[in-house]
């Protein structure tokens, strides 16, 4: 592997962590808007 | 100075407790002897060598001793709910964890000074060169593993897992303390013994900018 | 939420620019040839995580000051970003040393002090994990992230006087030391883009703790109905 291999890989690396992260957060923030509406409509009821 | 007559007060509390039982001091004792003995596995004790790992196997047993040691600080306070009764009787809280840091500190310097004769005869390593500057860097590196090890207590004490979390908390905070005081340690173990001021200054430092942070946020640690 | 969006793309783009002007714009450095071009990565990553305990800090001081719980979410979105940040530091570490000393480790001090400062953050978050109540959760881990990052810099020097001591190989050398012009331009181009970067993440991680007060809340109220 070449020296610019090893650069290439440290930044699609790099560039994977922030966007698992992302990822998770989106998820997260999906699942807990749908948990607030359910809790919503459970008030009203 | 109310807050230190305070302190003493307290501080003779917490050794008269642990000497009516001495249950914390023997467990610990026996603790650092018994991982002196299994450390003698992992390495042929040349003395060149016990001069070199020495002294960190010496000081990583100490710190998972103080890790377990200082777990009664406070979980001793909650079975009696004693704590709301100290703080009620002082006026400064600091005085507190002033007191329960001199006892710790007290406890691990017993453990220390009981077990670093034993260390030197089971590897070989002789101490008496430079000792005072040997037990001041003892005195430097307990107080500062009292001095957080204490106040992280009064954390882990309100969490679950305490057992293990104090020690889990504890260990990367002390990486500073660990460093220095096993650097300083070999220099003054070595053959040709050589003192490391720097080393003594960063503990110094350590222990200054810890007990200052628990001065200021100590009482919140304390909060019901 | 638009505005999240707008500093999202923004951040997109300047990491993508900066990662060109990382690849193309820096001139080859002497002695390291192309592998030096990690550090234009790796260092300014290693500020913005640091930046980011720096905000949890001021975060947590905030708290135990007005115990609002905004100030607890902003202290866990900050350390959540920071760590983030911080494994990538510790993930491109390896890859520049692996082609340079055929090592994947080296118990380099920065490298060694940025392993303890990412253990720190885990245990501040794994404190958080194991207090039940909320206001005790806020105050407990901002007490220990004061702590923590009081820490800090006594744990870069430590480790650092300590790696004295036993010489060894250093970890992009003084790589900060003597930039070329146009390196060190493509250098703060890079950090700024990464700084850019964590406040949009801190921004996201914000918003969904933002939720998941709510989340709590309601379901408080639907336990006391």
């Amino acid at each position: 592997m070449t020296k610019i291999d090893s650069v290439f890989w440290a930044y699609t690396l790099g560039w994977a962590v922030f966007f698992g992260f992302y990822l998770t957060l989106a998820k997260r923030s999906k699942d807990l808007r749908a948990e607030v509406e359910r809790l919503k409509k459970a008030r009203e009821k | 100075m109310a807050l230190l007559s305070n302190a003493a007060v307290l501080l003779g509390k917490e050794v008269r407790t642990e000497f009516r039982s001495r249950e914390l001091l023997s467990t610990t004792v026996v603790f650092v002897l018994v991982v002196l003995v299994v450390f003698s596995f992992t390495f042929d004790a040349s003395t060149s060598d016990s001069r070199r790992f020495g002294p960190g196997l010496l000081w990583m047993a100490f710190l998972f001793a103080a890790s377990l040691m200082l777990q009664p600080s406070f979980l001793r306070e909650q079975s009696n709910d004693t704590l709301s009764a100290l703080r009620l009787a002082v006026s400064d809280p600091f005085a507190i964890f002033l007191a329960k840091i001199g006892a710790n500190t007290l406890f691990l310097l017993v453990t220390e000074l009981l077990m670093l004769p034993v260390f030197a005869t089971l590897f070989n390593v002789p101490l008496g060169a430079r000792l005072p500057l040997l037990l001041l860097t003892f005195f430097l590196g307990s107080l500062g593993t009292s001095i957080v090890g204490t106040a992280l207590a009064a954390i882990s004490a309100q969490a679950k897992m305490r057992e293990l979390l104090l020690p889990l908390l504890l260990l990367p905070v002390l990486t500073p303390v660990l460093a220095a005081s096993t650097e300083v340690t070999v220099g003054l173990m070595a053959a040709d013994p050589v003192v490391k001021w720097k080393g003594l200054g960063l503990l110094g430092l350590f222990d200054v900018v810890f007990l200052t942070a628990l001065w200021l946020f100590g009482e919140y640690l304390l909060e019901e | 939420m638009g505005k999240r969006a707008l500093l999202g793309a923004a951040a997109v783009a300047l990491l993508v620019a900066a990662a060109y002007a990382a690849f193309f714009v820096a001139p080859t450095e002497r002695t390291m040839g192309d592998l030096q071009r990690i550090f234009y990565f790796h260092a300014s990553c290693a500020w913005a995580g640091l930046d980011a305990f720096a905000v949890c800090f001021i975060a947590n001081l905030l708290y135990v000051w007005k115990r609002q719980g905004r100030y607890d979410w902003l202290g866990v979105s900050a350390a959540e970003v920071g760590l983030a940040f911080t494994t990538v530091v510790l993930i491109t570490g390896p890859i520049w040393a692996k082609p340079a000393w055929g090592i994947y480790w080296t118990w380099d001090a920065r490298l060694t002090s940025t392993f303890v400062l990412w253990l720190l953050y885990v245990c501040y978050l794994l404190l958080r994990t194991l207090v039940d109540e909320s206001g005790r959760r806020a105050l407990l881990s901002a007490l220990f992230g004061i702590f923590a990052f009081i820490d800090v810099p006594i744990v870069f020097g430590a480790i650092r006087w300590w790696r004295t001591q036993h010489p060894a190989p250093v970890i992009m050398g003084g790589a900060n030391s003597g930039l070329d012009p146009v390196m060190r331009k493509v250098f703060f181009f890079s950090v700024l883009a990464t700084h850019v970067f964590m406040a949009f993440l801190i921004a996201e991680r914000y918003a969904l703790e933002k939720i998941r007060g709510e989340v709590e809340e309601l379901r408080e109220e639907a336990e006391a109905a």
